[in-house]
């Protein structure tokens, strides 16, 4: 026992360090889609203090529009910015409809107000564009760089380095538009008392319909990375909940911490799946990343990088 | 001294507010004129706080008319009050706990920054020449109202004297032209009034503001105010200056309970 937990696996990785360079970048090209899905939660957390548990729904409804628009024959450029529009106009019609009439409400009214909008929109998404599976191929071969393998042994999958470039883009464009300007302040000004925000005049509809377009577009990329890794399908949905633990870690407030923390559930998960998996009667890559945030919870229920919790009483 | 005030700066007339049966106002009409310290009294629910909601567009009442700046309005919206440079205070301090002071302060300048969201975003060039001159206009109020070494402590951590000192600056960081101030003394000791008052005071008098302030401390209220409106029930009793208001039977009445 003490063996196979403890030993074992640090032989394993002392004896092969290639194989476990390549499960660590595996690991840390696949939390990188995790943070991509973490992002958009964050950046309507930030704006709310709420969850958003339609961040799901939108990625999956963004991504059937997708492909819907391409399978119908539009340029495959076109379909991405139709779903663009289509995902800023779902923003709008959100803040008109749900979030308006809700201002100054407990968070917890705008949580179940959001669990409505994911059971609408799932349900929306699918009738317009029916519920079978349907494969996507961006035109990115999911296959390793062939000279990089031939010349060091190294296997690197090709469709993970794209979408890891195309997060960092994303990333970094967000992190300039959210941090240390006045729409950041703004975000979190509202986030923490909508009645203060509004006598400072800070403009509620505005940013509300911002955060809401952006975590729109955020999870159409998402939609269309994981879409053609696993099929455009119901199931995208549900990768919301991987999110889950890496807002935990990283903090449902930090754009960085959903990096970091997408980071190490992704290259964590992995890890402990090959080295550990065999010791722990395998598959423990599917609650590894739970295990962690509860963990996290005991002792930094803030995360990482979350703002601390003040409560003068 | 004489004191000397300017125009009309907002009039309120025949407002009438209720939510559902419960009428919170009824028929209140008075003027605020430029430059002057204007108390809003009465009686725990007399429905003071509601008029200061209606004034900077939080509640809309049914009935009635404001006027502005010489603009008629059936209502005020929040954010043209707040653009339109009505700044306030809340009687529960409404800060955002998680901010430090300094930020605080800063979100009372985001209706003064004019850079669009690409120059925000990239933090470059006009954006932060102008974050830098409101950054420095806010160091101004953080030296006017004393509160140095609490810039960077995150709002949550203050005592309540000092928050609603913070929520003070965040208004004035706004540079209105009508400051509401609901309650600006509940809770705080003889010293902190004192501090309370002196600020008060002094924006009144360096940036001519016109300040409209609801207290329950009388001799608060009868020292800085050049003007009283006496509230009951959601009605107008009195009008006037502190020494007529004092002297008004109705408003003895109303505060000292009348035999039966």
């Amino acid at each position: 026992m003490f063996q196979a937990f403890f030993v074992d696996p640090f032989i394993m990785i002392y004896d092969a360090p290639l194989f476990f360079v390549e499960v660590l970048v595996s690991g840390l090209m696949a939390g990188v889609m995790y943070s991509l899905v973490a992002l958009g939660f964050v950046i309507i957390f930030k704006a709310s203090g709420v969850f958003n548990l339609a961040q799901g729904a939108m990625v999956l409804f963004a991504a059937l529009t997708f492909v819907g628009l391409w399978e119908l024959g539009v340029n495959p450029w076109l379909s991405l910015i139709i779903s663009a529009l289509v995902m800023i106009g779902f923003a709008f019609t959100v803040e008109r409809i749900v979030l308006r009439p809700l201002v100054n409400q407990d968070p917890i009214i705008f949580f179940m107000a959001t669990l409505g909008i994911s059971y609408f929109l799932d349900g929306f998404g699918q009738t317009i564009w029916g519920g079978e599976v349907r494969p996507l191929d961006i035109g990115i071969p999911n296959e390793p760089f062939m000279d990089l393998a031939d010349m060091t042994g190294l296997y690197i999958n090709k469709f993970d380095v794209f979408s890891a470039v195309v997060c960092s883009l994303l990333v970094a464009i967000l992190a300039g538009f959210f941090t240390k300007t006045k729409i950041g302040r703004a975000l979190r000004a509202v986030a923490d008392d909508h009645q203060a925000a509004l006598s400072v005049g800070i403009p509620l509809k505005t940013i509300w319909t911002i955060v809401w377009s952006v975590a729109g577009i955020v999870g159409l990329a998402a939609g269309i990375l994981w879409g053609s890794k696993l099929g455009v399908q119901f199931a995208l949905a549900l990768i919301a909940f991987k999110a889950l633990p890496v807002l935990i870690l990283g903090g449902f407030t930090s754009i960085p911490g959903a990096i970091i923390g997408g980071l190490i559930i992704g290259s964590g998960e992995k890890i402990a799946e090959v080295y550990w998996g065999e010791a722990m009667g395998g598959a423990i890559e599917d609650w590894f990343a739970y295990v962690v945030a509860l963990i996290f919870l005991l002792f930094r229920p803030q995360g990482l990088f979350g703002e601390k919790i003040i409560e003068r009483v | 001294m004489e004191r000397t005030f300017g125009e009309t700066l907002l009039r309120v007339d025949h407002i009438s507010l209720s939510f559902g049966g419960v009428k919170a106002l009824t028929d209140i009409s008075f003027s605020i004129r430029e430059k002057e310290v204007f108390a809003i009294i009465g009686p725990n629910g007399a429905g003071k706080t509601s008029m200061l909601n209606v004034i900077n567009g939080f509640y809309h009442p049914q009935e009635g008319e404001i006027t502005y700046k010489g603009v008629h309005r059936k209502q005020m919206k929040s954010h043209d009050a707040a653009v339109q440079g009505i700044a306030r205070t809340f009687q529960n301090v409404a800060l955002f706990k998680g901010m430090s002071t300094l930020d605080n302060i800063m979100t009372g300048r985001i209706i003064r920054m004019k850079r669009n969201m690409f120059w925000q975003a990239m933090y470059l060039g006009p954006a932060r020449k102008e974050e830098m001159e409101n950054r420095e206009v806010v160091e101004d109020i953080i030296d006017f109202l004393e509160i140095q070494a609490i810039r960077r402590t995150p709002v949550g951590r203050l005592p309540y004297g000092l928050q609603k000192r913070v929520e003070l600056g965040r208004a004035l960081a706004m540079e209105p032209d009508l400051l509401l101030l609901d309650e600006p003394m509940a809770g705080m000791n003889i010293e902190e009034k004192q501090d309370m008052c002196r600020f008060i005071l002094d924006v009144n008098d360096q940036y001519g503001t016109t300040i409209a302030l609801i207290e329950h401390d009388m001799g608060v209220v009868m020292d800085i105010s050049d003007r009283v409106v006496v509230l009951d029930y959601g009605k107008k009793l009195a009008d006037g200056s502190p020494d007529e208001v004092r002297a008004n039977q109705d408003v003895i009445d109303a505060y000292l309970g009348v035999p039966h």
